[in-house]
């Protein structure tokens, strides 16, 4: 028996009460950004839609990203506190598994075919600064977990193809947006499966953009004091 | 009818609604993609469903632009349902979330035939300020616009659903209060209960930016999510207190860093929906004046605030902590703390630069070189009477070194960081005393990280005893960015009685300081 409550900012902001494998309550902003304003009352209204009390949750699980910094941030550090307020634990979940969940899950025959004959799921989303994040899947293992195969990484969309044509890669990909709910299934099965989602840290996938000035070293030696 | 419960409408409801919809406003009834977005979720807009055993009888909207105003969307009760008072329950738990989020008016519009429906809005405290000819087309019925003015009102009227975070602890004394403080370098947890300190929790990224020279947004706002968690658990270990212990929560939403703001916030709101406690949104700025009552029981007011730190140099008169802060001045370019780090920098000196240039400064002849004090000139006074601007203070400083190095000339580091600082603090002395005088206020309250200059509490202590001013500096800890002070100002709140913050509140990076708490 698990509740679950999922949250994922790393798009917009969605959160989500899944019980045992379904839904109670879904509520997806579709607003990439204004997380820190809509994520107050997104909690409220999906523990209004389930019915349920903070208390009656088993777990909190959050997407850990790869997303671009401030919205991703708001997610994690609102699943860090609820957990801790209900005094329960924080499962982290890479938030492309979701969407790789998602897509096996509701996969279609011609899709199938692709994948039998082996190609590979790229999952992409926006990275801003004309690159994307991707991972490649090659499919869902008898839990439901999806298996990653690589990723995930951050690239410029037509470097990242040259990479994967060298390489050989066949990929479909895929439109599917990313859901809370998924999220609670990747989690679940990954539970299942032994994993212990422990690992709660953002993936940023890049460097702070900071520059360390110029050093002043020219009149340091020629001064007294 | 006790039967019959209202509670929030959800977009599953938007089958039962339309039916109702078109039975009750036939032809001018909303298309079903309206309704439909006008159930999405969105801070703005709240709808309520009236349900009997199982079945929907009624559903109303409110617009709301939280602090400004409310629009009822619409309002319908099914037929057969109507005399049961449901109009007025629906109505009542718009009017709360309106109140809640301190609307200060309400308006809307009702057919001018529609006697029933206007004499329920009169009850309610609607007037009729308007009248719309032929509004209602193709009958050509006119409109009446009605107002409810809730400053004029009293604010009895039956308790609404919970769409804030939880109810207010109307007034609670000695009220245990979470204090969350993450607008710049440093993530503060602070506990307190009343105007006792139970915990104060530091975690600073200060180490991190040293080789930068100056703080790194970015990396202040990722430091925030690592330390939260552990700094949350010691605050409640130190103060021995649980979360459930806690009467209420507070946190910083303004001003500072965007991203890093963020982070506190949103652990906030989570915090308070998952303990079920009232969450109170707060200035930055009035937490540093706010602070005081953890060591005297109050802030003596009116009072004169010098708050200057890295990211803010301001100056503010507090006639009241709660209900009048006024910003005098600030800095038009760089703030105080951000000169001395460039300055430090400059002299091949380390970062943070205020304490490595007081260690210079310490031999130094504050006296040697005649920097340029901003902003003090009679022509400043028009404009800038207490407006601060270190930028040129700086470029004089760069030049004067580069001068002198281009001479070849052996100089003194410790003369001219004496001198720097001395042009930063006799400006920020001068200014607060002034204010002091101008304002015949006869106190002058430091806060902020600058307040750890050893020659700015010196400077400060002769000048206001000169002039019969009484001088307050709280304890460092106390002074730098933390968290006591954010669950201090909180505390005053509850204990005022206050309403809690919606859930609603944005990080601002340049709230306002007259903006004590966001709602």
């Amino acid at each position: 028996m698990s509740t679950f409550l999922a949250i994922d900012t790393s798009g917009g902001t969605s959160v989500a009460i899944v019980h045992n494998g379904e839904a109670l309550g879904e509520i997806v902003i579709d607003d990439p950004m204004g997380h820190s304003e809509n994520i107050g009352y997104a909690l409220v209204e999906v523990l209004h839609e389930a019915g349920l009390a903070p208390q009656e949750l088993s777990a909190v699980v959050v997407g850990r990203g790869p997303a671009p910094f401030t919205g991703l941030r708001v997610g994690i550090a609102a699943a860090i506190a609820f957990a801790q307020g209900i005094g329960k634990p924080l499962l982290g979940v890479v938030s492309h598994d979701a969407i790789a969940r998602d897509f096996f899950a509701t996969i279609s025959d011609n899709d199938r075919a692709a994948i039998d004959a082996g190609s590979s799921l790229l999952v992409t989303t926006d990275a801003r600064r004309k690159e994307v994040y991707w991972s490649l899947y090659s499919g869902l293992d008898s839990l439901g977990a999806p298996i990653c195969v690589d990723g995930p990484h951050v690239e410029k969309p037509h470097d990242l193809e040259d990479q994967l044509d060298q390489k050989n890669v066949q990929r479909i990909t895929t439109d599917i947006a990313l859901s809370a709910v998924s999220l609670a299934q990747v989690a679940a099965a990954n539970l299942a499966g032994g994993h212990t989602l422990t690992d709660v840290t953002a993936l940023y996938l890049r460097a702070p953009d900071a520059v360390e000035p110029k050093a002043h070293g020219k009149f340091g030696k020629q001064v007294s004091s | 009818m006790n039967d019959v419960i209202i509670r929030v409408a959800s977009e599953s409801d938007l089958d039962a609604i339309m039916v109702i919809e078109h039975a009750s406003f036939g032809s001018t009834a909303w298309p079903r993609e309206s309704m439909a977005f006008e159930l999405e979720p969105n801070p703005a807009r709240h709808y309520f469903v009236a349900h009997d055993a199982g079945t929907m009888v009624g559903y109303g909207g409110i617009s709301l632009v939280a602090g400004h105003h409310g629009d009822i969307m619409t309002i319908a009760i099914a037929a057969e349902h109507r005399g049961r008072g449901l109009g007025r329950r629906l109505m009542n738990s718009m009017l709360e979330v309106a109140k809640s989020q301190k609307a200060a008016e309400v308006f809307l519009e009702v057919r001018a035939d529609n006697e029933v429906a206007q004499s329920l809005y009169r009850s309610l405290g609607f007037e009729q300020i308007d009248l719309r000819r032929g509004y209602y087309q193709p009958e050509n019925i006119d409109a009446v616009i009605m107002k409810l003015d809730f400053t004029n009102t009293d604010s009895s009227g039956t308790p609404g659903p919970r769409v804030a975070a939880a109810p207010a602890t109307g007034g609670k004394s000695d009220p245990l209060v979470l204090g969350i403080e993450s607008s710049c370098d440093e993530t503060g947890i602070g506990i307190v209960r009343g105007t006792t300190l139970l915990a104060n929790v530091i975690a600073s990224s200060m180490d991190q930016h040293a080789r930068f020279g100056g703080v790194v947004p970015e990396i202040a706002a990722r430091a925030h999510l690592e330390a939260l968690q552990p700094a949350i658990r010691e605050a409640l270990k130190t103060a021995q207190v649980s979360l459930l212990d806690l009467d209420a929560i507070a946190v910083t939403n303004g001003p500072g860093l965007a991203g890093a703001l963020m982070v506190g916030v949103g652990a906030a709101k989570a915090l308070a929906v998952a303990t079920g406690k009232p969450l109170y949104a707060v200035n930055h700025l009035v937490g540093h004046v706010g602070v005081d009552v953890l060591e005297r029981g109050e802030v003596q007011t009116p009072t004169i605030a010098l708050l200057v730190s890295g990211g803010h140099t301001s100056l503010l008169l507090v006639r009241d902590l709660l209900d009048d802060v006024e910003l005098l001045g600030e800095t038009i370019d760089d703030a105080a703390g951000e000169a001395f780090d460039k300055v430090a920098r400059l002299l091949g000196l380390g970062y943070p630069g205020g304490p490595q240039i007081d260690k210079a400064a310490a031999d130094g002849n504050p006296a040697a070189i005649r920097f340029p004090r901003g902003l003090t000139l009679p022509k400043d006074m028009d404009k800038h009477r207490y407006d601060f601007s270190f930028s040129g203070l700086k470029t004089a400083v760069a030049r004067w070194v580069e001068v002198a190095e281009s001479k070849g000339e052996d100089f003194s580091v410790a003369d001219v960081a004496a001198s720097f600082r001395e042009a930063v603090v006799e400006v920020l002395v001068g200014k607060a005393v002034a204010a002091c005088q101008a304002h015949n206020v006869p106190r002058l309250l430091l806060g902020g990280g600058v307040v750890a200059n050893r020659r700015l509490r010196d400077v400060a202590a002769a000048r206001c005893a000169e002039s019969d001013i009484e001088l307050r500096i709280p304890a460092l800890d106390l002074c730098t960015d933390n968290g006591a002070m954010i669950a201090a100002l909180g505390a005053q709140l509850v204990m005022a009685g206050r309403e809690a913050s919606s859930l609603n509140f944005a990080a601002d990076s340049t709230l306002p300081v007259t903006q004590v708490q966001s709602i």
